[in-house]
Formats: C-alpha cells, structure tokens, sequence
C-alpha cells in the first residue's frame, strides 16, 4: 500500500498510451497538477509500473450539479455537501511516457496498462531525478495525438526541475531545451514557444 | 536506460555523483572538438563542433588528430563553417545575446559550428609509424586537438639530420622537425609575398643544412641578407651565416666597395672574363634586358663567327665589322646595333674583364669540395637584376659542368662523389619563366634532380612566374602568405589536398608563420618560425663549436676525404 498522501486516484480507464484515473472532488490538490509524474503498477508482484504525465484534469457534470448551477439562493452547506460527496470522479488524465521493469527504467510505452482501480501515486523526487536523467521520453509527448503537448513538455520539465538541486536546475533545463532544439529542428516556432515556457525565471 | 533496484533504492544503483558528467571521453574532455559526421578522403572531413566549443578560437592551420577504431589520423583544418539543421533560422534568429539559456540551448543544436578538416596521415595503433593516408575515419568519431605527443610522434625529435623550424599553431610547447636530409635531396621552394620574411626564413633553413652539415651551399645573395648581419625590420641586427659558422661559411663579391662599408672581410672579389660570356647567358636576359629573338639569334651568331670574345667586340664594333657580319650572316645592322646599345650595360659592371682567370669558379668549388658554404655577395649589383641573372647563370652553369663531370666519373662511388650542393637563387622566377626554363642551367638542375647531386633553393615572390614543370620537381616548399590567386595555385599544384590548404595559406600571418609542405615533412605543416635570436644563434652553433677538420666535413657530406677528383 502506498503512503496515502501521495495517492492521485485509482484507475478508471486504461490503455497502454496512458491512463484516467478517479478521485474525489475533494482531494484535489498540488498532487494533480498539470505535467506530474505518476506511476501506476502494472503487475501483481510490485515488479512494473507505468509512468505517466498528468496532461488533463476533468470535472464531469451530473443532473444534480446542472440543477445546482441553475438554483438561486443556494445554501452555501449544501453545495460544499454536493461538491464533497457528489458520485461523479474528478478524472486524472495521463500519458505514459515509460514504465519500470525489475528496476529498470524505460523510456517507452509500458507492456500493458494498468489494471482498473489500480492506485495511482505521485513519483516522488528521487524517482523524477532519475527518470530525467534521459531525454527520450520527449518524443513521446511531442507525438502524443490529442494533448497539449508543447504545453504539457514545458508544464513536465518545470515540475522535474525542482527534483533537482538548486545548482543543477539550470543545467537540467538547457540540456532538455538541448534535446527540444533537436527534434524540433524543423519546427522554429514550435521550439521558440516550448523554450519560452521552461526558460528559468521566464 | 537507468536501473532501480526496487523503485525506492534508486540512489543505491545510482548514486549522483558518478551519474552526472561521465562521459566516455572524459580524459579527452579538455581537448575533444566535436565528431566526424562526414566528408571523403579527397575533399576531407567534416567535423561538426561540440556545443561547448568556442568556435573563435579555433583557427585554419591547426591540427587536429582524430581516433578511429585502430588509428589515428593526423588532420589540418582547412576551413570553419557555420551551420543549422534548419536554414528557415536565418531568417528569423532568436535573440541570444541578452538569454544566456536560449544562448546555451541554441548553440550546438539549432546553430552549430562546423569544421573542415583535411587528412594527412595515420598512425595505426599496432605500429606506431606514420603513413600517408588512405583511408578516413567513420562517422561520428571524435576529434581531438592535437597533443603534444601527437606531434612528437609525427614529426620525431630533433637529432643530426632534423633541424627545428618551429611549432604547430597553438601548440608552441612542441616542435617541428624538418627532416634535412630530404630537403636537400630535392630542391626547394621558398614563396611568400613581399615583406613576409622570405630571407629569414630562407636564412634559418640555410643555417640548418650548414650547422648539420648536410650539404654545402652556394647562394646568390642579391640583398646582402645571407652572409654578414642584416637589420632585422623586427629590431635589433641579425647576425647572418658567417658570424654563426666562422670555418663554414665563406663571403665571396662583386663589390667590394660595399662590403668594405658593412664592415665584411669578403675571401675574394669575383672577377669574371668577357670572354667566358655565351650566348645562353644573354638569351636568360631576355626579359629583364628587353632582348628580341633576333638579337638573341644575333648573340649566337656572332659568337659562332668571332669566337671567345664575342662580347668585348660586339660593344666595341666597328662599321667593317657590321658590314662583314651582315654580308656573311642573315644578321641586320638594327639587330646588332640594339643588341650593342644593351650589351654595353656590361661596361658599367667592374666585376667583368676583359679575359678570365679562371679563377673564380676553381676557387669555389675548392671551398665547396672543403665543406664551405660560399655566400655570393651583390654589393650595389644586387639592384641590377642583369647582372645577378648575368652572373648566377655564369658560375652555375660552370659549378654543375664540373659537377657532372665528377659525378658520372665516380660512377655511383660514393666516395669519388662531390658533396651535395644546394644553389639558393633569389627572384626564381626570372630564372626559371616557362619560356626559358626548358634551356636555362637553372631549369635542368631543377629537373635532374640529385642525379648530379646539385639541387635548388629557389626564393621567390612570384611562384606564378616559375614554369610548371620545375614548379613539380620542387620537393619541399616552404611558404609564407601568399594572397594572389595564381600563386597560391601555383605553389598547391601537385600537392595533395591542396584544396584545403588554399584557405590557409591565404590566412598566414604576414610574419613568422609559414606552411611547409613535400618531401621534408611527413604531412603539410603550418608553423609559427622560430625568433631568430640569441637562442636560435646558440641552438645551431653549439654543436658546432668545435670547427670540423676539412676530413671530417668532406665525410659527413658523402666524400671520404681521401680521394679527390678535379
């Protein structure tokens, strides 16, 4: 069982290019920011896991929450109720950029997704050190069809950077603008837009 | 790929600080460029430039060494471009100068910088030898700087027949050794513009070949630059070759007069007969005297019909003796007056007689055969570009006459052999212009090679000038900047990847650098000459303190010493 403070969700949906997961309204916090690490078993054993980028966080209507929207005069008890144990999951959307086999990290898509009401838990730093050791996930995210990928790169490489010590930060961030320059070589703009976005104190 | 021993003990497989910065060259680091990424053996490599490389500070000239699998292969940067995967950034550059991130990103990935690099030479690891290169590279090799031992193990160590000229480019702690021997086996060139120190390099060579004694020399010295001291435009008064090598070096002139104002002893004055004068002497005069067709016809016919002292009459001749001529020769009364008009230039000229001793050359080749250097000083001739034409042709084609007779009567006996000669003329190209190189002493000895054991050390402004065919037998050349287009092209003909080189020899310094390229060297070279100072006079004349007893000399230079043959 992981430590609870880090838990994100719990599988809702699944595939091997990523993963919904599901909370409660009322746990939403830093946990399910934008560009987050999170990882995901894959197996019974503990022995695999998945790595995902948080790149959408969605709130789903219900009848009730319609009604309420439209109601005067609310009670404000009465919507804090309705927000906290509403039956409709605020859903975790994330891309896998790579998994964990028997201890080794891949920069790839997993074997397999994640089995439904898996738990979902936030990398914490050491592992998002290491896993940003290497590059080779960006291709994944800049591919990645129907995500705001330019942002969600940008949003992912300013969360790693504070895994990173202080005076390795800016380093950390020219070598990923490094590896950007490359394989948007033939996208000026696209690279331009990307580089604003993680340039430290930008 | 990163490896985790349970997804909690990360630091443990892992920990930072071996992690970050290892690379596979780290004890290259310092001196890795960038890798090869592509080119061909005859157009050279192309280096793309690692991200931390200041491309200002590289320069065309240097060496570069670049490790292969199983060799090293020795290259010069023949040209430093600048690049990007993208051209579209040209036209819309991102504004670095106030970001040092976008700085640090762009640079090396979406810019980079590129070098040309041509291959010279190749040390395969199992032997350790140098060898010409057939071969390149594969991709994405790395190029270093050259070290200090790369270069040692290229050019050797200086020893009794490899001379220091100077060092490699950015390499000033190491040296570069001419290998003497093969120098003198060819002739040699020595190119460069006005002004960019052709007589000191021309003196430092010469002081090399006679402080290791590895041929004797005979120079025409049109300027006074060889023999006694000259003024250095640098500074102080360089000492010349006699005041480095008392025993070895003999100053012989035409003018007295000005040697006894330089404060120089000369041995003898050089007297030369009217009589001795032939008709392929005034044909090398050619252009510098305006001379026709028909009057070099006309020289050949008046020597064939008054003899010896063809000359002394024609400047004195008489109208019976025009009229004789024209009667008995095809020969007009114009052609012989011109040919008058410009012979009677001679008269001004103290240094010719009327009849010769003979003297003259039998004294130089005495002093050659004794292992003596003989420098031929001008005096005010130097200015008269006839007269050193006149006389350098004059005794030379006389020094290799005997020469010839000496070498073809020892019969390939080394021991009967004279010593190696090298002849250093200045202004090359009057001698040697295409129209009458194929005739001129000079333009045989250059294309005979060491058969007679004579060779060349041309010196020369306008290498253009010198006909093609010398031009190829020139084994070593040794050039200082050189900015007009037909004499780059005529100093690169015939040497390999010359087209690399065009872009160096165009950027050499205007002083002290210079390329050397051909026999001497086991690759093209470009070195920043050593100061000719006090520590270059101490460094040729220690060994040479003791003065070589005439036996000694005669042995070193490939004569026994017990024979001798006249």
């Amino acid at each position: 069982m992981e430590d609870s403070v880090s838990i994100v969700g719990r599988v809702l949906r699944a595939s091997t290019t990523g993963f919904d997961c599901g909370t409660r309204s009322n746990r939403i916090d830093d946990r399910h920011n934008f560009g987050a690490f999170v990882r995901v078993p894959i197996s019974d054993d503990g022995s695999a896991y998945a790595i995902g980028l948080i790149y959408a966080i969605r709130i789903d209507d219900d009848p009730l929450a319609r009604e309420l929207v439209m109601a005067t005069n609310i009670d404000q008890a009465t919507l804090m109720d309705q927000r906290d144990n509403r039956m409709v999951p605020v859903e975790i959307c994330a891309l896998n950029v790579g998994y964990i086999y028997n201890g080794m990290m891949f920069h790839s898509l997993p074997p397999r997704p994640p089995l439904s009401l898996s738990e979902v838990v936030l990398c914490h730093a050491g592992e998002v050190y290491d896993f940003t050791q290497r590059c080779d996930y960006f291709r994944l995210v800049l591919q990645a069809s129907e995500v705001p990928s330019d942002e969600l790169i940008a949003a992912a490489l300013r969360y790693a950077s504070y895994a990173y010590p202080e005076n390795e930060r800016y380093q950390f961030l020219v070598r990923c603008g490094r590896t950007l320059a490359n394989l948007l070589a033939n996208d000026l703009k696209r690279l331009s837009h990307v580089l604003t976005l993680i340039r430290p104190d930008g | 790929m990163t490896s985790t021993n349970g997804v909690e003990n990360l630091e443990h497989w892992f920990p930072r600080e071996t992690r970050r910065g290892a690379s596979v060259y780290s004890a290259e680091e310092g001196m890795r460029l960038g890798v090869v990424v592509g080119g061909s053996l005859s157009k050279g490599l192309v280096v793309k430039l690692d991200p931390q490389q200041t491309i200002e500070d590289l320069a065309v000239g240097r060496y570069v060494v670049v490790r292969g699998e199983n060799k090293r292969f020795f290259c010069m940067i023949t040209d430093i471009a600048l690049d990007s995967p993208n051209p579209a950034i040209q036209s819309d550059p991102p504004e670095i100068v106030n970001d040092p991130f976008l700085r640090d990103v762009y640079i090396g990935t979406a810019a980079y910088g590129k070098l040309y690099a041509a291959p010279m030479l190749a040390i395969d690891d199992a032997e350790d030898a140098p060898r010409p290169v057939k071969t390149i590279p594969g991709h994405f090799m790395p190029v270093l700087n050259a070290s200090v031992e790369d270069v040692n193990a290229v050019f050797g160590r200086e020893d009794a027949t490899h001379f220091n000229v100077g060092a490699p480019l950015e390499l000033e702690e190491t040296q570069i050794n001419l290998d003497l021997k093969r120098l003198v086996e060819r002739s040699i060139g020595v190119f460069g513009k006005s002004g960019t120190g052709k007589s000191f390099l021309t003196r430092m060579l010469l002081a090399g070949i006679i402080a290791r004694g590895q041929a004797v020399n005979l120079i025409f010295d049109m300027h006074n630059d060889y023999g006694w001291e000259v003024t250095d435009e640098r500074g102080p008064r360089a000492k010349g070759l006699k005041q480095l090598f008392p025993t070895k070096v003999s100053i012989i002139t035409l003018d007295p007069e000005s040697a006894r104002r330089r404060n120089v002893r000369p041995d003898f004055e050089v007297k030369l007969g009217y009589d001795e004068i032939e008709p392929e002497d005034i044909a090398m005069l050619r252009e510098t005297m305006g001379l026709s067709d028909a009057m070099i016809d006309a020289a050949y016919t008046l020597s064939k019909h008054w003899g010896k002292q063809w000359v002394r009459r024609l400047i004195e001749i008489t109208a019976e003796d025009i009229e004789e001529i024209e009667a008995k020769t095809p020969t007009r009364a114009g052609t012989l007056a011109a040919l008058q008009r410009r012979l009677q230039r001679f008269e001004r000229w103290e240094f010719l007689v009327p009849e010769s001793t003979g003297d003259t050359v039998q004294q130089i080749l005495t002093k050659l055969d004794n292992g003596t250097s003989v420098v031929l000083e001008f005096g005010r001739y130097g200015n008269s570009l006839e007269a050193y034409i006149l006389v350098a042709n004059y005794l030379t084609r006389r020094i290799h006459e005997k020469y010839v007779e000496r070498v073809e009567k020892a019969l390939g006996d080394e021991a009967l052999e004279p010593p190696q000669l090298l002849i250093t003329i200045e202004e090359a190209h009057k001698f040697l212009d295409p129209r009458i190189a194929s005739q001129t002493i000079f333009g045989i000895i250059a294309r005979e090679l060491r058969k007679y054991k004579v060779t060349l050390l041309v010196v020369d402004q306008r290498p253009s000038g010198i006909d093609e065919e010398v031009m190829s037998q020139i084994g070593t050349r040794v050039t200082a900047l050189l900015d007009n287009e037909r004499d780059i092209n005529a100093v690169l003909s015939g040497i390999s990847g010359a087209a690399g080189l065009r872009e160096v020899l165009a950027r050499l310094d205007t002083k002290q650098q210079a390329i050397i390229m051909g026999h001497a060297v086991p690759m093209p070279v470009v070195v920043k000459t050593r100061t000719y100072d006090e520590a270059f006079y101490a460094a040729v004349t220690e060994n040479n303190l003791k003065p070589d007893t005439i036996k000694q000399a005669r042995q070193r230079l490939g004569n026994s010493g017990d024979r001798r043959i006249r």
